[in-house]
């Protein structure tokens, strides 16, 4: 799938930029192409975030609380990775995240930002070499109010309410995590 | 009175009934934060996460699961100190066995350990209960472990008993809410401070109606849903006092594992109990977590319950433990 890039002065500027910062060759393209390179739903944050969902406890009253209500989302993180094609052998890869909540969780929107560039050692070889960067996207659990009767009322990992920890020593637990901020792909291809 | 001897006497016929417990749910476990980095460059957290856990750690046959969860959570007592007034310097000992191979011991040095065993990381004191000097508190939770009673010719009031200060200093403790008291029930198969060959422990009378104190009866297993426990044949039950039935828990006393049969080792579950209780709660007073205990305890674990035999019932750690409500 292929489409053009709907805001070419910027795209055209950052290009620019960023071959000053690679020092890839400065003729670029008459016109620049940007193609969609993937596009999926989910992220190892969002599996660990249902992971969370897993277990439960029981109330005083002996009811059961189960945390899947807590770690469910409507709407699952959506990735979508773009590589608008600056030289012949050079492009930036560009993307975002949409981001997913539940009731006690939360990941943020992100975006990513990158390039790849590729070289030809020989005339069957290709070497190419890919880095982004993300920003955001960053998985926060949130946390419970718990009411222990007589005992008080605590701000508590929802997850470890009942668990023999301390309430306030609990929210040490509460899961922040962030994605992975660079990804470096480096492949070398041979044709024979 | 001849206090002194009294308590020899039930000391050793708490002992000849020889041990342990009762209750289970999911306990955190922190893992490393370097196991929660997926793959070479993806995902790391940025602090320790315990992961659920729905097996409790392995524990001793006669603990109950919930005992098991409690060690694995790490949190385990600490910070609280049981005091066990008991017999720590008769020639009397007797054999038994808490999953750690068997052991000749004094009364007061198996109920010792078996309250580190629940309650491991907890302070555990010893008292000799034939130096009738006060028991003196500790900085913070204070738990005392009686497995033991004070028994003398039935028809007196508890008032015109002349304790000793080491009882006399229970009593207040219990009366104020400044320790938990648990006090094994007796093995005598009697309501609590009944009558049996015409002599009463007077220190079960004592308790009663005090704010703090629990009095533990035996169950024979730690019951379950689908298997109910019932009452020790041996065990003092509640009665028809609807002040002993409001401080009367049981706990399971599994003597075909121990070898170790009475009350007196039911009170050093629930004394360790309150400690693991006591090691969440850092700001809860004794008389709350008495109350804690006694009103999560479950009667749906027991058969036929009736709270003249069970009093409040099973007590539950796990229950213990968690929220009423949670939002």
């Amino acid at each position: 799938m292929r489409e053009k890039s709907g805001s070419r002065v910027s795209l055209r500027a950052m290009a620019l930029l960023l071959c000053a910062l690679i020092g890839a060759s400065p003729v670029v393209a008459q016109e620049l192409t940007t193609s969609l390179v993937d596009i999926h739903q989910g992220s190892p944050l969002s599996d660990r975030a249902r992971g969370l969902g897993n277990g439960g406890y029981e109330l005083q009253s002996g009811n059961r609380v189960s945390f899947n209500q807590w770690y469910r989302a409507s709407w699952v993180d959506m990735h979508v990775d773009l590589l608008t094609q600056i030289t012949e052998d050079a492009g930036i890869l560009w993307g975002f995240g949409t981001g997913e909540q539940g009731e006690k969780y939360r990941i943020e929107p992100s975006l990513k930002l990158g390039f790849l560039t590729q070289m030809h050692p020989s005339p069957n070889s290709t070497l190419s070499l890919s880095l982004t960067t993300t920003i955001g996207g960053k998985l926060t659990e949130k946390s419970c109010q718990a009411d222990y009767g007589d005992l008080g009322t605590y701000s508590v990992n929802c997850r470890l309410a009942a668990s023999q920890m301390a309430p306030e020593e609990t929210l040490k637990y509460l899961v922040n995590a962030k994605p992975e901020s660079q990804h470096l792909w480096l492949n070398y291809r041979v044709t024979f | 009175m001849p206090a002194r001897h009294l308590k020899f006497g039930i000391a050793t016929a708490f002992a000849m009934l020889s041990a342990p417990i009762a209750s289970a749910q999911e306990a955190p476990d922190a893992d490393e934060m370097a196991a929660l980095c997926h793959g070479g460059l993806s995902i790391c957290v940025s602090a320790t996460i315990p992961a659920a856990r729905t097996q409790a750690a392995t524990t001793p046959g006669w603990m109950s699961p919930d005992v098991g969860a409690a060690w694995a959570a790490g949190y385990k007592g600490k910070g609280a100190t049981i005091t066990i007034v008991d017999d720590f310097s008769s020639t009397s000992r007797f054999s038994g066995n808490f999953g750690i191979g068997v052991q000749t011991q004094r009364h007061g040095e198996w109920t010792r350990e078996e309250a580190s065993m629940i309650a491991p990381l907890a302070t555990i004191r010893s008292k000799d209960f034939t130096t009738s000097s006060s028991v003196t508190l500790a900085p913070g939770l204070n738990v005392l472990n009686l497995s033991y009673g004070m028994y003398a010719t039935a028809g007196y009031s508890p008032n015109q008993i002349g304790w000793s200060a080491e009882e006399a200093s229970i009593i207040s403790y219990a009366t104020r809410g400044s320790a938990i008291v648990s006090k094994a029930a007796g093995n005598d198969s009697v309501a609590v401070g009944g009558v049996t060959n015409g002599q009463q422990d007077y220190l079960d009378l004592a308790l009663v109606g005090k704010a703090s104190a629990i009095f533990v009866g035996a169950l024979s297993t730690n019951g379950t849903t689908t298997n109910k426990a019932q009452l020790a044949w041996y065990s003092n039950y509640a009665g028809s006092n609807p002040l002993v039935q409001s401080h009367f828990l049981v706990v399971g006393v599994d003597g075909s594992k121990t070898d170790l049969y009475g009350t007196s080792f039911a009170a050093p579950i629930i004394s360790g109990y309150a400690a693991i209780i006591g090691s969440k709660f850092t700001k809860a007073t004794p008389t709350q977590i008495t109350n804690d205990l006694l009103n999560t305890a479950r009667t749906d674990t027991l058969v036929n319950y009736n709270a003249s035999v069970y009093g409040k019932g099973e007590a539950s750690l796990s229950r213990a433990l968690a929220p009423v409500a949670i939002r």
